[in-house]
């Protein structure tokens, strides 16, 4: 990272291969389209570069700066465009299962297209919370940190993301 | 144990029972062994995290090639950051080694250089000897008898 710092180009790329993967997943999971996943993880990199000297290692790991970033454009990008991309993504792909078979066209169950479509559905830092603990990995404490509210409050929107997943697909199967 | 309690538990540490509190382990399963509801919510968060186990996020092939030519601006970077920089590269430090020797090296050089033509105030006493062969001479000629003493 001091390399960085210091506008070494081998260490930038070192770190781009290192975190591009879990930093485009993330965005993915938040925005739920590709092309806006990719803009976004592009300016999450971009800002590495020119903000490297603002990372403090006593405070954070890089990992958890770097999605902090993506976390924080992510949502910008949500509040300025709206939820209803990422609402459409997933309902096109919602729209393209047959709903008599139980598999869509990509051999995927209505039940993992409705979770999906659940997912899209919930609020953004329920969403985020859900991300980051369940598919990040990262613990209570460090997902707090990135999306900076208390550990309670995450938890709490865990608890509830939790819930309005479960009434979901418990609605479904009634219907 | 009540039905809150219990979803709180399941909303927290997920549905594998390893990861419940160990205080409230036994409590716990006993509640699902004898409670419809506890099991319908456990069977269903199941059914919940099984189905995001198969959310899959797409690849991005050319994500990474995006992010490493895109044009990153120049940083602004003062002399000692630059010469820093220099003196020890982030890339083939190996082959480059060569710089901090050098550098080490200036300082010798230059004070060489400057002692060679300054004497910077530092006068070398000069007795008058000039040859070796004058002080033995001189030393041979001194009376060191006791009436000296």
């Amino acid at each position: 990272m001091q390399a960085v710092c210091m506008g070494g180009r081998s260490a930038y790329q070192t770190l781009v291969k290192r975190h591009l993967k879990s930093i485009s997943h993330y965005a993915y999971r938040l925005l739920g389209n590709p092309k806006d996943t990719q803009d976004i993880t592009q300016e999450v990199f971009l800002r590495l570069w020119t903000n490297a000297q603002k990372w403090n290692s006593d405070k954070s790991k890089l990992t958890t700066w770097l999605h902090r970033i993506a976390h924080n454009l992510c949502i910008d990008y949500l509040r300025k465009h709206g939820r209803m991309q990422t609402q459409d993504s997933f309902d096109d792909e919602v729209g393209d299962s047959p709903s008599n078979n139980g598999e869509s066209a990509d051999g995927k169950s209505d039940e993992t297209i409705l979770v999906r479509t659940a997912i899209s559905a919930l609020p953004e830092n329920q969403r985020s919370a859900l991300s980051l603990c369940h598919y990040q990995g990262f613990s209570n404490k460090e997902a707090a940190a990135i999306m900076n509210i208390s550990v309670k409050a995450l938890e709490s929107a865990i608890a509830r993301a939790k819930r309005n997943l479960r009434e979901t697909l418990a609605e479904t199967h009634k219907d | 144990m009540t039905l809150e309690k219990f979803t709180r538990i399941i909303d927290l540490y997920g549905c594998e029972s390893a990861r419940w509190p160990q205080s409230l382990l036994a409590e716990c399963e006993s509640f699902v062994t004898n409670n419809i509801e506890a099991r319908t919510l456990l069977n269903q968060q199941y059914q919940v995290d099984e189905s995001m186990e198969k959310l899959e996020v797409p690849d991005f092939p050319g994500l990474e090639t995006r992010v490493l030519n895109q044009s990153l601006p120049k940083h602004n970077r003062s002399f000692f950051e630059e010469a820093m920089s220099w003196l020890i590269p982030d890339e083939y430090f190996g082959k480059q080694v060569w710089r901090p020797a050098i550098a080490a090296c200036i300082p010798l050089v230059f004070g060489i250089v400057l002692g060679n033509y300054f004497s910077f105030g530092i006068d070398i006493e000069d007795d008058g000897f000039q040859y070796w062969d004058d002080e033995l001479v001189m030393l041979s000629l001194t009376d060191y008898t006791e009436a000296n003493f």
